[in-house]
């Protein structure tokens, strides 16, 4: 049983025990030493030491959908691109080709997105959907 | 060890999902699925898939979930308040249930003797060979995919834009 | 304590198959409707995996890429369905929507 595979990992474990303990510690710190002593401006929501004008649960632009869409667009991309490049040198010219027809394809969808107007953030949009 | 870390592992999976099942707030919901896919990668890595590993935490637990949560900001979506359920779901749904369990568990036994052993095994340079796999073997589908993803973008777009 | 075996990954995906199917049927909310398939999806890819490495054969995990590829172009296409609902009904309840039930 290769049990040497798994003990590679066990610093990240160990940093991942670490983390959750710090950030669980030092709440339960905070909550256990401190003083409480709630006023109503200490409860407003913090932004950025101005007095908050309405509260944060609006809806938000469609924008923030299309951009989600170029993420997930690129994700994809680089999942396939990461294994090709590991065996570029033996696939030869055959395999750069067919990542060549991959990414026309899904760069077609990009192209799509930003004639539709995914990149102009900045234009005028009622909000909303 | 390796029994220890995959108990605890699968136990968060499982608490994770039905935190997924009981949460009445969208956005809680997504962020269980977060816990999910988070202990699901962890096995994959137990299993010596560490690229796909990867793939899980940066497509599923970023790209994905990030379109969830937009949309869930999006729609502004509240806590849904629980229908009247139908009294036959109430009554049968349980009890069927644990039918359904016990009768997958029936079958899982009958297929898999015990001695059937997982050999996590490392297989050296596994990127390499899911690549040789994908551009040699899978070339169509490799291909096909992209078709499939550009047909996914255009489709959503076309429905989620707004009408000029 | 005993081996994990093959078994152990098909309990663990009998179980997570399960909750999903019990999102999908019982919760009224469209959004976590889809947020359940994806635990579906997440069930598969576990068996996956576990036998692409019980068999030691390679396949297993790169069929897994093209679900987790597939599941994210079904994300995409379903929250769109999702906004195009919302727009021309205002709701995100899956019994609200009854326009061709009659």
């Amino acid at each position: 049983m290769p049990n040497y595979y798994i003990q590679s990992y066990i610093p990240i474990l160990m940093l991942l025990a670490v983390v959750i303990l710090l950030a669980v510690g030092m709440l339960v710190a905070s909550y256990l030493l401190g003083q409480h002593r709630p006023t109503r401006e200490k409860l407003t929501a913090y932004e950025c030491g101005i007095t908050p004008t309405g509260d944060a649960r609006h809806r938000f632009s469609v924008k923030f959908y299309l951009v989600a869409m170029l993420f997930i667009l690129f994700d994809v991309e680089v999942i396939f691109l990461y294994p090709w490049a590991v065996i570029f040198k033996e696939l030869g010219i055959f395999g750069f080709v067919e990542m060549l027809l991959f990414l026309v394809i899904v760069l077609a969808g990009f192209a799509y997105l930003w004639k539709k107007g995914a990149l102009d953030w900045t234009k005028a949009d009622s909000g909303g959907l | 060890m390796y029994q220890a870390l995959f108990f605890l592992f699968a136990a968060s999976a499982v608490g994770f999902a039905i935190n997924l099942l009981i949460q009445r707030h969208p956005i809680h919901s997504a962020l269980s699925l977060i816990g999910v896919m988070g202990s699901l990668a962890s096995l994959y890595l137990m299993l010596g898939a560490e690229f796909l590993a990867v793939v899980q935490v940066i497509v599923y637990a970023g790209a994905v979930m990030v379109l969830f949560v937009f949309v869930i900001m999006l729609l502004n979506a509240d806590k849904e308040e629980p229908s009247d359920r139908s009294k036959m779901a109430k009554y049968l749904g349980l009890p069927l249930l644990f039918l359904l369990l016990a009768m997958i568990t029936v079958v899982i036994y009958r297929q898999f003797p015990e001695d059937a052993m997982v050999q996590f095994g490392d297989f050296p340079g596994q990127t390499a060979a899911i690549g040789r796999l994908l551009f040699r073997d899978f070339l169509l589908p490799f291909e096909v995919i992209s078709i499939l993803i550009l047909i996914a973008i255009i489709g959503a777009i076309v429905l989620a834009k707004k009408e000029p | 304590m005993p081996p994990v075996t093959p078994v152990h990954y098909l309990f663990l995906s009998m179980a997570l198959f399960t909750i999903g199917v019990i999102g999908v049927l019982t919760r009224r909310n469209v959004i976590i409707i889809l947020i359940s398939i994806e635990l579906i999806f997440n069930a598969v890819n576990i068996n996956l995996v576990a036998f692409s490495s019980q068999f030691a054969s390679i396949s297993g995990q790169t069929f897994a890429i093209f679900v987790i590829v597939a599941a994210a172009a079904e994300a995409a296409v379903g929250l769109g369905i999702i906004i195009a609902l919302f727009r021309n009904k205002e709701t995100v309840n899956a019994d609200e929507i009854d326009l061709m039930k009659w």
